[in-house]
């Protein structure tokens, strides 16, 4: 895309500003710094990347992922408010299961072992991983509330902490994992992903687009399944106090 | 010999509200085969005594005994196996009512006496019940019944009965009352039975533990807490037009 044609793209912006003065929204402050931020971000997410591409330095890589895996944990441990540690609890899960997923892609040699290839799928895949987090923790929350009664039921028969929640855990990870499979039924059908969609626009094969979004769509089942699983494991316990009663949690 | 249970200069705020005081200064001791109905008006804190004695809630402030040992030194499941809290709401687990009654068998590989459970069954009323039924699907009397007899097969030292019997008939209710009776003939389990029926408690009670003006009134024999209670706030609790009606039909 040129330069010229880039900038063009800021007529969507005026239209939406237009709009905004036009049925006295208010967003224009909003809009003006989220075109800025936008614009200024992906620049410079550009630049790092053709950076990081050019020199192909394995501690720039690593730079990046942990840098994306410590955004992930700080926004999917907002849906953990209250429970102590975790933040560490996420970051331990994303990152053991960005670390499986990379050791089988690149293990496997299913794909080739360059920044261009690692970065973009390692970004999917944290950010998939922070979505179930983020989903599982608020799901776990809710159960917990409402089964505080069958909690407190196999507490009080002398259950431990784990026992008292296994069956919560296993209908909060079933929930969390839900939007990744429907997501893997409905692929190419309702909507056309966004890697398959850059490949395709950027002049790549059709097919060899899609066999690469098939790799993600099946690695995304598996990071869903690793992610909540391991979060489950590290966070249930925050739920409960050293001597074993059930928290109460706003 | 040290009390089956002590509890002394128990205090407790109302959850989220500390300024608000429930109770304060509870002080106590159940001796080994003791059968004690803990009587008060609503809002007195009954319930809350019972989850603080069961490990289920917290005290502001003060120690719970069991067999002379504080409660902080003992392993909270250890605890809640000898000190058992049967709810108001019973609360049915996942699966059939068999499922329920093997709970324990479950958790503590206690073995499951097939000939005991349906001795209970029979004697709580419940002969006729279908084991493979969803416990989801029982009345709620019915509940009730399969929890207290779910509590029973751990075999604990201690009960700890919150109203167990509101959501029963008089006939059921009276079943449960006999079951429980012999139950503490035969095994001597120690018994502490919340209870708003005046004529249930002189029943199944050796004492009366009186609650009032935030605190524990009064600890006396029964026949004497319904002749000649102690304090002048028990007096007025058995005078109340709805009390002294039933226990007009004693």
């Amino acid at each position: 895309m040129s330069l010229l044609a880039l900038s063009f793209t800021i007529i969507f912006i005026m239209v939406t500003m237009l709009v905004s003065v036009w049925q006295k929204l208010g967003l224009e402050k909003d809009i003006a710094i989220g075109t800025i931020r936008a614009a200024i971000q992906l620049l410079l997410v550009g630049y790092v990347l053709q950076f990081v591409f050019n020199s192909s330095h394995p501690l720039f890589i690593l730079a990046i992922i942990a840098f994306m895996i410590i955004v992930a944990s700080s926004n999917a441990a907002k849906r953990g408010k209250g429970l102590k540690g975790i933040w560490w609890r996420v970051a331990i899960a994303i990152s053991a299961t960005e670390l499986l997923m990379m050791g089988l892609l690149l293990g496997l040699r299913i794909i080739e072992p360059t920044p261009q290839y690692i970065i973009p799928i390692s970004g999917m895949t944290i950010g998939n991983a922070m979505v179930v987090a983020g989903l599982f923790l608020n799901q776990f929350k809710r159960d917990i509330h409402a089964s505080r009664g069958e909690i407190e039921t196999l507490l009080s028969l002398g259950a431990t902490a784990r026992r008292s929640v296994q069956d919560v855990m296993k209908r909060s990870v079933k929930s969390s994992m839900i939007p990744t499979i429907d997501g893997m039924k409905t692929v190419g059908l309702v909507q056309l992903p966004g890697m398959m969609t850059g490949m395709i626009i950027a002049g790549a094969d059709p097919v060899e687009a899609v066999r690469y979004q098939i790799l993600i769509v099946f690695a995304f089942t598996s990071s869903a399944a690793i992610t909540s699983i391991l979060l489950s494991t590290l966070s249930y316990r925050q739920w409960f106090t050293k001597d074993l009663r059930l928290r109460r949690i706003a | 010999m040290p009390n089956l249970l002590e509890f002394e200069q128990l205090k407790k705020s109302h959850e989220g509200s500390p300024e608000a005081l429930l109770f304060s200064r509870v002080s106590g001791a159940l001796a080994h085969h003791d059968r004690i109905a803990l009587l008060g008006s609503s809002g007195q804190g009954k319930s809350t005594l019972l989850r603080i004695l069961s490990l289920l809630d917290a005290p502001d402030e003060g120690d719970i005994r069991l067999e002379g040992v504080s409660c902080a030194k003992i392993n909270p499941i250890e605890w809640r196996k000898a000190v058992c809290y049967v709810a108001q709401q019973a609360v049915m687990l996942p699966g059939s009512v068999e499922d329920n009654l093997r709970t324990v068998h479950h958790l503590h590989r206690i073995p499951y006496d097939a000939p005991l459970v349906r001795r209970l069954l029979a004697q709580a009323g419940l002969e006729a019940i279908d084991l493979g039924k969803n416990a989801a699907d029982l009345s709620g009397g019915e509940k009730q019944r399969v929890a207290l007899i779910r509590s029973l097969l751990l075999r604990p030292k201690i009960l700890l009965l919150d109203e167990i019997t509101a959501s029963l008939d008089q006939s059921n209710a009276q079943r449960v009352e006999m079951l429980l009776q012999e139950w503490h003939r035969q095994e001597g389990t120690g018994m502490i039975w919340v209870t708003h029926q005046l004529e249930q408690a002189a029943r199944i009670s050796d004492v009366v533990w009186f609650m009032g003006r935030h605190t524990l009134l009064e600890k006396t024999p029964t026949k004497q807490f319904f002749e000649r209670p102690e304090t002048e706030l028990a007096r007025q609790f058995l005078n109340q037009p709805l009390n002294r009606g039933e226990l007009c039909l004693s």
